[in-house]
């Protein structure tokens, strides 16, 4: 198991060295630092002044070797862009936004409560709620109820997110005006109003392909030596349904969710910007609007990450769900 | 179990069927004269020595008082005393130059802050004296503050001096860069024609006479700032940056600033309008001379007329990324005033009025023409286009001219939203005239084609190859929506035979181009600064020509006669001469064509009825101290227009009974 581990950690770091190169070509060898400058300080700026905002923002180094050094001499090669990025990125010294100078870490940590605040619960009800749609529509396969229920699943990932979000906003927040339309509070007596709406959205938008998964999932369960077994034990079909086919379900189900549980710190761009919720997903979509590059390179790199650490729990989780599974 | 889970769902639906509000704000701000708005983009910062976009100044111009003001009513636009006792009057001095004495108001304080306490311990504020005003001055030098205004103040003696002593001091010396701020202005010896007299009296002297250089007194960049909040808030030990900070003098304080979600205005107690003393200065009561036009439309109530201000408690500022759940809410009353989005334009304007159902709920609809000017430009050094192809390229620039229709672009573009323009000046400027129709810019095709044969390219065909005459138009705007606007015009060119091609490329690309001269046409706008016709007629003085100083000019239109007059009237006070010189150049754009002016942008603004005093601001930034609002009238309204409806509840637990039957009956069809 460890040295399943040590394994699985070294392939991640060496995908994160990759990915940062990706990110500094993208970044740095393709876009014009003059380019930043300029949207940074205006059009009209004295040449004296892009010059120290370069500087201020480390955009003034070569790219990969600083001729003004000897050879011999080290800052040849530290002295660039390409390792300050490494460094900066490595040590999770992220500098400050391009945009307005705030110091990057700053946003990042203000942003991640207003994140995790739309996206745990909302993590956690489509959790729930797809996984127990999907244990009774398995138990009733064949039936008018699975059809239905099918149907709907089709008919909600046909529809576009951003569709769901302006009819959730017009219809519950308009006409029915059970909730605020927008805005976000960090108050706690009044969190749940802005958040139940987009939490709302979010769970249907996301429902109809959990269930149909998790449904095929059971299904094939069902069908297992296991649970004829356990029938002819004379055990209940609520307990052959819970204890028995979702226990071993598990695994699936564990792949599905521990993936997704690190991106709920970089929030839900779409939900976040039309909700108004001041999170990263938000400030991400801000970026790429404003041409932020820096907080963009932060939010492309930490998102990188998270993924890699995603697959690693995922497979932990497997012999954690199984003790049949083993990493070694 | 199931009776459990009965349960359960039972107490969740009466908890929702009781908590269901759509009332973003909490239950303590009722009652209270509170004003809500939203704000889309973030202010970049708070420094008034740099801060220079619209979501700026809305706060700085708040929360900074300035020397000078904009009368809120009065238009066109009129200068009176804020800070100073009154405006000053220009005093020629031997050598040719100007200067301007304020004398200072007493009692003016800067907002309570811990900053002041910093040096001296217990200190809250102080009284502002002139070396403030000087100070800030020594800001908008300073090379490292980059303010995008620092140009406009050239003619103060000794500023570009004091700007390359500070420059040359920093690069000397490592050390000397460390200190505070004003310890480094002082040390490079302050601004020559910026002379604190005594506390209380303030000179500037230029070198050159400017009539205009007092609008700049009525912006932010030339408030008050006091030293120690520059040097206490530099983003150190935990401390805000100055840029995110607010240390004022205005009727309101920055009470709340968090910029990725809400702002918080509220009354400034200290402000010196609250002082008994200040009772007769015009800064601090509602103007009396209303317009009965405004008192008809409801924009301004009469009974404000004397009374000191500011009349709200608060100002509250919610993030809205996004139109339409910003236009949402305000629909619901819980914004007080906003714009109108395109999707919904036609169901709340009808013929240029209110829809019926809004005019019902009381809403207004205000309009105003800003000072600003939208055009197409011709790049004058061009072989084909520019003064260089002689009459042959003039006949080729106005036919261009005839065939845009200004009308149907703003129809289908922007709702009908600004006014077409016939010369690069807007409503309310002085030199404007109404009954001005610029020949060239009323549609008419066969005049265009008239004119584009005697250019020699008859039906659009260039002689020299025997093909439509090839020309691009370039822009900086990769968007859809610019590129139908721009196939629109290119539209209406291709009518007269010509071959226009649209060169789109990123704004960064297309600036590249302009430096670098490599254009034909483009699309620009600008919004003036101050309202005076010499703030959109420099754009095309040849000293501000692209080609020959990076300048403003981007049309590097240069004609003698233009700018002769141009520096004849451009620090002129505005009387009959300077109106015939404004007239004369006017005449010379007409016919020379560097434009083809499109529009003046009209900004249209709705408020719901509880908004007092809703006359749009313009060009006047202290605005919020003129407003009001009843919160009793708002509070009522916005119950009667929310009032949940519930009965969809009922409809979901029917539902979800309505899937369990089924369910029911065919687990014991299935188990019988």
């Amino acid at each position: 198991m460890a040295a399943y581990l040590v394994r699985r950690i070294s392939y991640g770091a060496v995908t994160v060295l990759g990915v940062l190169f990706l990110l500094f070509v993208l970044f740095f060898a393709v876009t014009n630092p003059d380019d930043i400058a300029r949207k940074a300080v205006g059009e009209r700026a004295r040449p004296e002044v892009y010059v120290q905002w370069k500087k201020n923002h480390g955009y003034d180094k070569p790219l990969f070797l600083n001729r003004e050094y000897a050879a011999s001499n080290a800052k040849r090669y530290t002295d660039t862009l390409l390792f300050e990025h490494y460094r900066s990125m490595l040590t999770f010294d992220f500098g400050r936004s391009d945009a307005d100078d705030t110091p990057i870490a700053d946003r990042l940590l203000k942003g991640a409560g207003p994140s995790l605040s739309l996206t745990v619960p909302l993590f956690i009800l489509d959790v729930v709620v797809a996984v127990a749609v999907g244990l009774f529509v398995a138990f009733f396969r064949e039936t008018l109820i699975d059809r239905t229920v099918l149907v709907l699943c089709i008919f909600t990932m046909s529809v576009a997110t951003l569709l769901y979000i302006i009819a959730g906003q017009y219809l519950i927040g308009m006409l029915l005006k059970w909730f605020p339309i927008s805005g976000y509070s960090g108050d706690s007596s009044v969190i749940w109003r802005f958040l139940a709406l987009p939490v709302i959205v979010g769970v249907i938008s996301g429902f109809g392909s959990d269930v149909r998964l998790y449904r095929t999932i059971f299904i094939e369960e069902m069908g297992r030596d296991y649970v004829r077994t356990a029938r002819a034990k004379g055990a209940g079909d609520a307990r052959v349904m819970v204890a028995h086919v979702l226990r071993n379900a598990l695994i699936p189900i564990i792949t599905n969710v521990v993936i997704a549980i690190p991106f709920l710190f970089t929030g839900s761009l779409l939900l976040e910007s039309f909700f108004g919720i001041p999170g990263l997903g938000a400030m991400t979509v801000e970026a790429i609007q404003g041409n932020d590059f820096a907080t963009l390179r932060t939010m492309v790199y930490l998102g990188a990450l998270l993924f890699i650490l995603g697959q690693i729990l995922t497979d932990v989780s497997y012999a954690i769900a199984d003790p049949r599974v083993r990493l070694s | 179990m199931l009776i459990r889970i009965s349960r359960i769902a039972a107490l969740f639906l009466a908890l929702a069927w009781a908590g269901c509000t759509n009332d973003p704000y909490p239950d303590a701000d009722k009652g209270r004269k509170v004003l809500y708005t939203s704000f889309s983009e973030v202010p970049k910062t708070l420094d008034p020595a740099v801060s220079y976009t619209t979501s700026e100044h809305v706060i700085t111009g708040n929360v900074y008082d300035t020397l000078l003001e904009y009368h809120y009513l009065e238009r066109p636009y009129k200068l009176i005393a804020g800070l100073a006792e009154a405006v000053p009057e220009p005093e020629a001095l031997p050598d040719g130059g100007q200067r301007y004495r304020f004398r200072i108001r007493p009692g003016v304080r800067f907002h309570d802050d811990i900053c002041f306490g910093a040096r001296s311990p217990g200190q809250r504020s102080r009284e502002v004296t002139a070396q403030d005003f000087a100070f800030q001055f020594a800001r908008l030098a300073d090379p490292a503050i980059n303010s995008p205004v620092a140009s406009s103040f050239v003619q103060v003696k000794g500023f570009q001096a004091f700007a390359k002593r500070l420059a040359d001091l920093r690069k000397a010396d490592p050390a000397f860069v460390k200190q505070a701020a004003h310890v480094q202005y002082a040390k490079a010896g302050g601004i020559e024609g910026v002379v604190a007299a005594s506390d209380r009296d303030l000179e500037i002297v230029l070198t050159e006479a400017n009539a205009q250089i007092l609008y700049w007194f009525a912006m932010p960049f030339t408030t008050p700032i006091a030293w120690e909040a520059v040097a206490y808030y530099d983003g150190r030990e935990g401390r805000p940056n100055f840029a995110d900070h607010v240390v004022g003098t205005g009727p309101f304080r920055l009470a709340v600033y968090d910029k990725q979600l809400r702002y918080v205005l509220a009354k400034n107690p200290t402000w010196y309008g609250l002082r008994d003393e200040a009772a007769s200065a015009p800064g601090v009561a509602f103007p009396s001379n209303i317009d009965p036009a405004d008192v008809a439309a409801k924009r301004i109530d009469p009974a404000y007329a004397g009374r000191r201000m500011p009349f709200l408690d608060r100002v509250n500022f919610a993030r809205e990324r996004e139109n339409i759940p910003r236009f949402n809410k305000f629909l619901q009353g819980y914004y007080d005033d906003g714009g109108i989005i395109k999707e919904s334009f036609d169901a709340i304007v009808q013929g240029d009025r209110l829809s019926p159902d809004m005019a019902k709920r009381g809403m207004r609809l205000d309009r105003e023409v800003e000072p600003s000017i939208f055009y197409i430009g011709f790049n004058m050094n061009d072989p084909v286009l520019g003064s260089k192809g002689g009459e042959r390229s003039r006949k080729l620039r106005q036919a261009m001219s005839l065939v845009v229709d200004t009308e149907t672009f703003l129809q289908l573009f922007l709702n009908g939203r600004g006014v077409p323009a016939q010369s690069p000046l807007p409503p309310g400027l002085f030199g404007y005239d109404a009954n001005y129709r610029n020949p060239f810019r009323q549609p008419d095709q066969a005049k265009a084609k008239r004119l584009l044969a005697e250019a020699g390219y008859a039906n659009g065909i260039d002689p020299a190859t025997q093909a439509p005459l090839k020309l691009t138009f370039d822009m900086g705007n990769t968007s859809a929506q610019s590129l139908l606007e721009s196939e629109f015009l290119v539209g209406a060119w291709r009518g007269l035979g010509l071959n226009v091609e649209i060169a789109a490329t990123t704004y960064n690309q297309f600036q590249d181009k302009v430096r670098r001269g490599a254009y034909q046409i483009f699309r620009w706008g600008w919004n003036a600064d101050f309202p005076d016709p010499e703030n959109f007629l420099f754009l095309l003085e040849c000293s501000n020509a692209q080609a020959n100083s990076n300048g403003p000019n981007t049309a590097n239109f240069c004609n003698d006669g233009f700018d002769q007059r141009y520096r004849a009237m451009k620090d002129m006070p505005n009387n009959e001469t300077r109106l015939r010189l404004v007239k004369e150049m006017l005449a010379i754009t007409e016919a020379e064509r560097p434009w083809i002016e499109l529009f003046h942008v009209e900004d249209f603004t709705l408020s719901h009825a509880w908004l007092i005093n809703s006359k749009p601001m313009g060009l006047s930034y202290p605005a919020f101290k003129y407003k009001d609002v009843d919160p009793g009238m708002r509070e009522r309204l916005i119950a009667q227009w929310n009032e949940p409806v519930r009965w969809p509840l009922a409809l979901l637990v029917i539902g979800v009974i309505a899937l369990a039957v089924p369910a029911v009956r065919t687990y014991y069809r299935e188990r019988t």
